[in-house]
């Protein structure tokens, strides 16, 4: 079993309500594929999306999902603004099926994720915009 | 935007509508010591317990409320029912179960129940008034669990506090709970032991009423 990771830009996020963006990641994730968002979920989001895969899980394929969020921390005052208006939180936000992902790890300033394909294991890293993680730790 | 409007004007209204008795409900994820501390807390006012306690994960898979506490404290009467909530988790398999001997019908039943009890878990967020997180200060505290569960707080402008649990424990480490969460009230306890108890009961006095 191979690996497949889908990156997802913010653009083809922006015109998704956070319905459509949930389920938009639980269909890939269902097919075994490793979702990275260029965008942070909202905390609202984000247990939308464990309400969702709560109701998907089944005993016999599908058993939950790891995800991590990464937070870029809005330095000006602009940028606040544009983020509050826009409804977009900058970031990263990884989203895996927990048979495939081993473990995602929160590093200074970037994720480890350990990922299973074909029962060996790979390891790819994101790092994040933000500064430091004690900023990002602020914020949520 | 509407929905931000709306949860802006909830902040404000709980700024000066302070409530006689309070609706406190207790987060956190799978095994943090949640019902191990209701049933210390009810023990110590009422003299009954609220739920069962296991080493299996979600032993806690219903809602479970306890009404009319009456907690006295040095700077008075706290009145507050408790909810007792099952643990946040992004996954449940029931293969896990089995580790803990169940059989493979019970260890599905369980996978089942414990799917229902976060869903009913993250509902109740719109039915409380406080919170206490219970994070298990012998683990890493910065999980996404964790980060979604005190994200959707402060979304919501929920008054939280963090219970850092487990000080008994000899790896406890309440200050990587502090370092993770510094905008937040923490209180090392033990419900175990009930050492520090009285202090969460003061700090629910001070910031959650």
């Amino acid at each position: 079993m191979e690996v497949q990771l889908d990156f997802v830009s913010s653009e083809s996020l922006a015109s998704k309500a956070s319905v459509e963006k949930v389920a938009f990641i639980l269909e890939r994730i269902k097919k075994n594929v490793i979702v990275v968002l260029e965008e942070g979920l909202s905390p609202e989001e984000e247990t939308e999306l464990i309400e969702a895969t709560m109701r998907e899980i089944d005993a016999k394929d599908f058993h939950g999902i790891e995800f991590y969020r990464l937070d870029h921390r809005a330095r000006t005052l602009r940028d606040k603004i544009a983020s509050y208006i826009s409804g977009r939180r900058p970031g990263l936000t990884i989203v895996g099926p927990t048979r495939m992902v081993e473990a995602i790890k929160k590093e200074p300033n970037y994720l480890s994720m350990l990922a299973r394909g074909g029962g060996k294991k790979r390891r790819t890293s994101a790092r994040g915009a933000g500064k430091s993680t004690k900023k990002a730790r602020k914020r949520s | 935007m509407l929905d931000k409007l709306k949860k802006y004007y909830a902040k404000i209204l709980r700024i000066f509508k302070r409530k006689k008795q309070i609706q406190l409900g207790f987060y956190g994820a799978v095994n943090a010591g949640k019902t191990t501390l209701a049933n210390r807390i009810s023990l110590d006012w009422l003299g009954k317990e609220v739920g069962t306690v296991s080493e299996i994960p979600h032993e806690t898979r219903h809602v479970q409320k306890v009404e009319n506490i009456v907690v006295k404290t040095n700077n008075g009467e706290l009145k507050m029912n408790i909810v007792d909530m099952p643990g946040i988790a992004t996954q449940v398999d029931y293969k896990h179960f089995r580790d803990y001997g169940l059989g493979d019908d019970d260890a599905r039943e369980r996978a089942k129940e414990a799917t229902k009890g976060v869903i009913e878990a993250i509902k109740w967020l719109d039915n409380v008034d406080a919170v206490l997180v219970v994070m298990d200060s012998a683990e890493d505290p910065y999980t996404q669990v964790n980060v979604t569960i005190i994200g959707n707080l402060e979304a919501r402008g929920i008054p939280t506090i963090i219970v850092a649990n487990k000080i008994d424990l000899p790896e406890s480490s309440p200050s990587s709970i502090e370092n993770a969460f510094p905008q937040h009230v923490v209180v090392p306890i033990s419900a175990a032991t009930g050492e520090n108890i009285d202090k969460l009961y003061e700090a629910i006095q001070e910031h959650l009423t």
